[in-house]
C-alpha cells in the first residue's frame, strides 16, 4: 500500500505532459496497483516493523553512545597556539623530567633520540650525561658476540618492553601506546592528553568498572587500563615550580607536542615568510595580468550597418 | 589588577602549607555556575539508587555537568600554571 502509493507519486512527477501522459499515467498507475495489492500489506507491515525497531534500538545506542565517544575534551589556551607562538622550552624540559619518572616505566618513545634533546630542553653535555645513565646492546664485536655499552647522544630513548607481547602482559592485557606521536595521533590530541591525564574521577551512579580497569569520562568508552598517574608533588622538578597535577600534566603535554612536531616553530616561520611573500608576488601578478589585458578589454567593437 | 582566582594560584603566599592543585581549585570556584546540570545529575542519581535491573545510569548528566565546568576552567587554567 505504501509502496504503490510512492511509485504512484513518482510516475505523477516524471509524466509530466498531460496529454501523452493520461492514457499511459493511467495504465502504469494501475499495473503497479494490481502487483502491490497481494504484497502490500506485508510490505508495509514490514517496514512498520523495521522503522519501529530502529527507532527503540537507537534510543539505547544514543545512551551507551555517550560513554562510547567519551566526554569532549575542552580547548586550553596553549601559549604555543600562535601563528608566530613557540614552544615554551622550560616547560619542554619539565615535561621530559616528567615522562623520565612519571611515564617511562610503561610508554615507549622510541622515534626520539638523545640528541634531539639538544638545544631545545638540554645541553649538549646534560643530554650526553642522560644517555650515558643507560645501557644499549650493541654489536656484533669482532668476535661475534652482542655486548651492552652506555649510551650516546645517537641512541633512541629507553624502550620499557622488549615488545608488544611483554608489554601487554605486563599491563593485564592492554598496550600502553608508544607517545612519540601521540598528540597528532589522537583528535585534538594536546587537548585531549591533558584532560585524560587530569581528569580521573569517580564514575557517575549506575556506571561500575571492572576491577583492573579506571573510570576517566574522557577515555572512549569510559574504561581505561592506566591508573592515575600525576598526583601532586610526584615529582620534584630541578627547577623549583611546584609540580602539582595540572603543572605536570601541562609540561607532559607541551613536551609529547614537541616530540611529535619538533618542526613546528621552524615550520611557522617558514609560513609567515613564503606567505607574506607570495601575496606580494600575488599583487605584482595580478598588475601584470590586469596591464596585459587591458588591451583587449579596452576594444571597442563597432557595427558597421549597410544601407 | 585584581586577579579574581588568586586563591587557586598554585605560587601559594601560605609556603608551608602543602600546594594547591590549580585545576581542582577552579573546578570547585566553578560549581556555582553549573548549578543546574548539577542538580539534573543529583536527581538522577537518586532515581538509580532505587534502580534493581542494574541498566540504569547517569552518564548523561554527568557529562553534561562536566562539560559545564570544563568550559568554565578551560580559559582560566593556564594563567595559574607556570608558563
Amino acid at each position: 500500500m505504501v509502496g504503490g502509493g510512492v511509485i504512484q507519486q513518482i510516475l505523477r512527477r516524471k509524466l509530466h505532459s498531460p496529454s501523452l501522459a493520461t492514457p499511459v499515467r493511467s495504465w502504469l498507475s494501475s499495473k503497479t496497483a494490481h502487483v502491490d495489492a497481494g504484497s502490500s500489506g506485508v510490505r508495509a507491515f514490514a517496514l512498520l516493523g523495521a522503522g519501529v525497531t530502529g527507532l527503540l534500538s537507537f534510543s539505547t545506542v544514543a545512551s551507551a553512545d555517550e560513554a562510547e565517544h567519551g566526554l569532549a575534551c575542552p580547548d586550553y589556551p596553549w601559549p604555543h597556539d600562535g601563528i608566530l607562538s613557540s614552544y615554551d622550552h622550560a616547560s619542554i624540559r619539565r615535561g621530559h623530567q616528567v615522562y623520565q619518572q612519571v611515564c617511562a616505566s610503561c610508554h615507549s618513545m622510541s622515534l626520539i633520540s638523545y640528541r634531539d634533546l639538544v638545544g631545545v630542553a638540554y645541553t649538549e653535555e646534560e643530554a650526553k650525561a642522560m644517555a650515558a645513565e643507560i645501557e644499549v646492546v650493541d654489536g656484533p664485536n669482532d668476535e661475534g658476540e652482542m655486548f651492552t655499552r652506555p649510551g650516546k647522544l645517537s641512541d633512541r630513548l629507553p624502550q620499557p618492553y622488549a615488545n608488544e607481547s611483554a608489554a601487554r602482559f605486563a599491563n593485564g592485557g592492554a598496550y600502553p601506546p608508544d607517545l612519540s606521536l601521540i598528540t597528532k595521533a589522537r583528535h585534538n590530541g594536546q587537548n585531549y592528553v591533558f584532560a585524560l591525564l587530569t581528569g580521573y574521577r569517580d564514575p557517575p551512579a549506575g556506571i561500575s568498572i571492572r576491577e583492573g580497569l579506571h573510570y576517566n569520562p574522557y577515555f572512549p568508552g569510559g574504561a581505561i587500563a592506566m591508573p592515575k598517574m600525576l598526583n601532586d608533588e610526584a615529582v620534584e622538578y630541578e627547577d623549583g615550580v611546584p609540580a602539582t597535577e595540572a603543572q605536570m600534566g601541562k609540561d607532559v603535554v607541551s613536551f609529547l607536542s614537541w616530540a611529535a612536531e619538533p618542526e613546528m616553530e621552524e615550520r611557522k616561520l617558514m609560513g609567515f615568510k613564503w606567505i607574506f611573500l607570495l601575496s606580494l608576488a600575488l599583487l605584482q601578478a595580478a598588475y601584470y595580468r590586469r596591464l596585459k589585458w587591458s588591451v583587449l578589454k579596452s576594444r571597442k567593437l563597432v557595427l558597421d550597418v549597410v544601407n | 589588577m585584581f586577579h579574581p582566582t588568586i586563591w587557586c594560584d598554585s605560587d601559594d603566599y601560605r609556603a608551608d602549607v602543602e600546594v594547591v592543585d590549580p585545576k581542582k581549585c577552579l573546578e570547585e570556584s566553578c560549581k556555582p555556575k553549573c548549578v543546574k546540570p548539577l542538580l539534573e545529575y543529583q536527581a538522577c542519581v537518586k532515581r538509580v539508587q532505587g534502580d534493581e535491573s542494574g541498566h540504569k545510569h547517569c552518564t548523561g548528566q554527568y557529562f553534561d555537568y562536566w562539560q559545564c565546568v570544563d568550559k568554565c576552567v578551560g580559559p582560566k587554567l593556564f594563567a595559574e600554571l607556570k608558563w
